[in-house]
């Protein structure tokens, strides 16, 4: 094929496919979904039209911002949580490590492992009278400090996030991993002959090197965060009272189980916006320390 | 260039060709050729249990007795089920059958015409279903499904044994007693009552439903959506407190609101707990699972000292109706008509009180009916109050459910959910 010809309508005729999927399955329903925020309608009877409404009801409901706060939580436990710690044992692994292979394997296998079964497996792990955690206090002559980690609304999100960093630290040791095996020896054999100790090279070296592998990791956490819904629903179901409830869980439960279709559309276009901000700020600031 | 343009439009052409080809194949085998009736029928059968696979064997027998009909069913889990229903009600891809509950379930698909009632054909259970008994699936005069069974939702399970340890040969009969038999157990130092509330409908369906029926009597929930009376009320805000005072005072084991119901069942078919508020699904997999189901005993939950409400009454919804799809006519419509009436007949009522499971039905019961069974039929027999969840809109079950734990946990006041709910209520006009 021609890459350099003029004409590009074998490329379109190529994408076309692919596009119209795409504009089927992710653009036309955010802006049917814009439609329906505007609208009163329980998915039976009639639609009623309502105007901005709904937009303001969200802003006035307190769940709501109540589930954006516990989304901003889980967003930071992932940027300053799974990042870091991945970080570190990316950077430890890419030594030359007795059993390295079993390392990166039993890093990874949380992202394999399918979020029910981790969810219930914490659950029982947080349990406030059979739990292992409470068990292992009890032991080491802590009991005071066991707690009702799921059922107090005062832990609740806590215990949550620090499942999810648990859970995904292994993407991103993955990526960072391979970001750690592009970086050229030279480099490194140059720094040791100018005498830099492996904390420098680990520090003006390998960091720096890996920007932009950093970068993906962050925009990947903020947009894999603000969409959890699995990990929470299966743990706490939002419970107790609405302490751990997140905007994804808030609105699948207005649109579904109460029929709030209006509602629900508007809910999701906050989150819709919420992503698009948080992930252009991110941009905004990894790119400006990259100049 | 041209050459390579008309070639990779061909291509193209061929891929849409193939593509529509596909999706209109998929379109006119559903439709059947005519000679075979086919009816897409949704329900919740998919666990072993005794009552779905009675159930079930109901569908088999009718397609073996009609083999010019064929039911397409398709099992979803119940929570899943009730999600699936709204979203394709929304898109108006109902199945020709579905299965209905009454109240907030019903009422909907009947206002936005989705499903079509089944007067016409209701003679057939002349004699064996009472009037009342068809009353939960029946909307302004109009019957829309058959009901099966009745489901009590808050009986009091409790291990006799445990009880007369206690020094109670009885269950207790007032609030004041049971109060007293709770701070007993604790001393013993055994859970007084299993509850596992994170699903948060345990506490309006099991706890509530019932208990403020003894504080503001029946036809408080009526009232109050006919506006002549509120949930501030002072009966019904002392019912929330009966809720508060009973999690204040330890009565449940710590970990409640992050154990669901079938954990809660454990903790008391483990003998771990003395007692376990459930509705009557929970007894044939209780009395499945104890070692001795003699020791298992059943009483309502106890009156409560200055309520208004009848002490022997207790919330109870019928279930397992099918609807029929507004769209059927014709054929179809006979096919599916003849379908409820096969399905629910004597022998299928008979296999369900053979599962422990309560009927709709005025028949007697058959031969091998267990104790405990015929025991809540006599205790559900005398009056049936609305459940909660099934009377109220969904978004005031929403806010009474979250509500309902966040009392338990003292985040909120009895007084504040009661206004939370008012103001909820009278969203809804």
């Amino acid at each position: 094929m021609h890459l350099l010809s003029r004409n590009k309508w074998p490329a379109v005729f190529g994408l076309a496919p692919a596009l119209l999927i795409y504009l089927m399955f992710a653009i036309i329903p955010i802006l049917i979904s814009f439609y329906y925020s505007l609208m009163d309608w329980d998915g039976f009877t009639d639609m009623r039209f309502v105007g901005l409404a709904n937009f303001q009801e969200a802003l006035s409901d307190p769940i709501f911002w109540q589930s954006l706060k516990n989304n901003l939580y889980v967003v930071a436990a992932s940027v300053f949580g799974q990042i870091p710690i991945a970080l570190f044992f990316a950077i430890l692994l890419n030594r030359k490590l007795k059993g390295g292979k079993i390392f990166r394997t039993l890093g990874f296998m949380p992202v394999v492992i399918s979020t029910v079964i981790i969810s219930l497996v914490w659950g029982m792990m947080y349990n406030s009278r059979r739990g292992l955690f409470n068990h292992l206090l009890e032991l080491v002559g802590l009991g005071e400090w066991a707690q009702n980690w799921l059922g107090d609304p005062k832990w609740a999100m806590i215990s949550v996030c620090i499942t999810i960093i648990w859970q995904f630290v292994g993407l991103y040791l993955i990526i960072f991993l391979a970001a750690l095996q592009n970086i050229p020896q030279e480099i490194y054999e140059a720094a040791r002959i100018d005498g830099a100790s492996g904390w420098k090279q680990t520090l003006y070296i390998t960091l720096p090197m890996m920007r932009n592998a950093i970068a993906v990791a962050v925009i990947l956490c903020i947009s894999g965060s603000l969409r959890t819904f699995d990990l929470i629903y299966v743990m706490t179901s939002g419970g107790p009272g609405h302490s751990t409830e997140v905007l994804a869980m808030y609105m699948f439960d207005q649109t579904f189980s109460s029929t709030r279709f209006g509602y629900g559309s508007a809910l999701s276009l906050f989150i819709f916006f919420f992503s698009l901000i948080l992930v252009y700020l991110s941009t905004v600031v990894l790119r400006k320390k990259a100049d | 260039m041209k050459r390579f343009l008309s070639k990779s439009m061909a291509l193209t052409m061929v891929m849409l060709l193939v593509l529509m080809a596909a999706c209109s194949n998929g379109d006119s085998s559903s439709e059947g050729d005519g000679e075979k009736v086919e009816l897409t029928f949704w329900n919740i059968w998919t666990e072993p249990s005794p009552q779905n696979e009675a159930s079930l064997k109901q569908v088999e027998k009718f397609e073996e007795e009609h083999p010019n009909i064929k039911i397409k069913q398709q099992n979803i889990p119940h929570d899943q089920f009730k999600v699936k229903v709204k979203t394709q009600a929304a898109g108006q891809q109902l199945p020709d059958l579905i299965q209905v509950w009454p109240g907030a379930e019903l009422t909907p698909l009947v206002d936005g015409e989705l499903i079509q009632p089944v007067d016409d054909i209701l003679s057939s259970w002349d004699g064996l279903i009472k009037e009342d008994q068809f009353a939960d699936y029946n909307v302004d005069g109009k019957q829309y499904a058959i009901p099966a069974n009745v489901t009590p939702t808050s009986l009091v399970y409790y291990n006799k044994k445990m009880l007369k340890d206690a020094g109670y040969d009885e269950f207790p009969k007032t609030y004041g007693e049971f109060k007293q038999l709770i701070e007993k157990l604790k001393g013993g130092g055994k859970i007084p009552i299993a509850l596992g509330n994170k699903a948060q409908w345990v506490l309006q369906s099991s706890y509530i439903s019932t208990i403020a029926d003894r504080m503001t009597g029946s036809d408080f929930l009526q009232a109050v959506k006919n506006g002549e009376k509120k949930f501030t009320d002072e009966k019904f805000i002392e019912a929330l407190k009966v809720i508060q005072e009973l999690s204040e005072m330890e009565a449940f084991n710590n970990d409640f609101n992050s154990i669901d119901n079938i954990q809660h069942r454990e903790l008391f078919i483990l003998e771990e707990a003395a007692m376990m508020i459930d509705g009557a699904w929970s007894l044939g997999p209780t009395l499945e699972a104890v070692e001795d189901p003699e020791n298992v005993g059943i009483a309502l939950f106890p009156e409560i000292e200055g309520g208004e409400g009848d002490p022997s009454a207790v919330s109870a919804v019928t279930g397992t109706g099918i609807a029929l799809n507004s769209e059927l006519e014709g054929e179809k419509l006979e096919a599916a008509q003849e379908f409820l009436k096969s399905f629910y007949d004597k022998e299928y009522y008979n296999d369900l009180m053979k599962a422990d499971i309560l009927v709709a039905a005025d028949i007697e019961p058959p031969e091998g009916v267990s104790p405990q069974l015929k025991h809540v039929s006599e205790l559900t027999s005398k009056k049936i109050t609305p459940v909660y969840d099934a009377s109220l809109p969904v978004e005031v079950t929403d806010v009474l459910n979250s509500g309902l734990q966040e009392v338990s946990l003292g985040t909120m006041t009895p007084e504040q959910l009661a206004e939370k709910l008012q103001a909820a209520m009278e969203k809804q006009k």
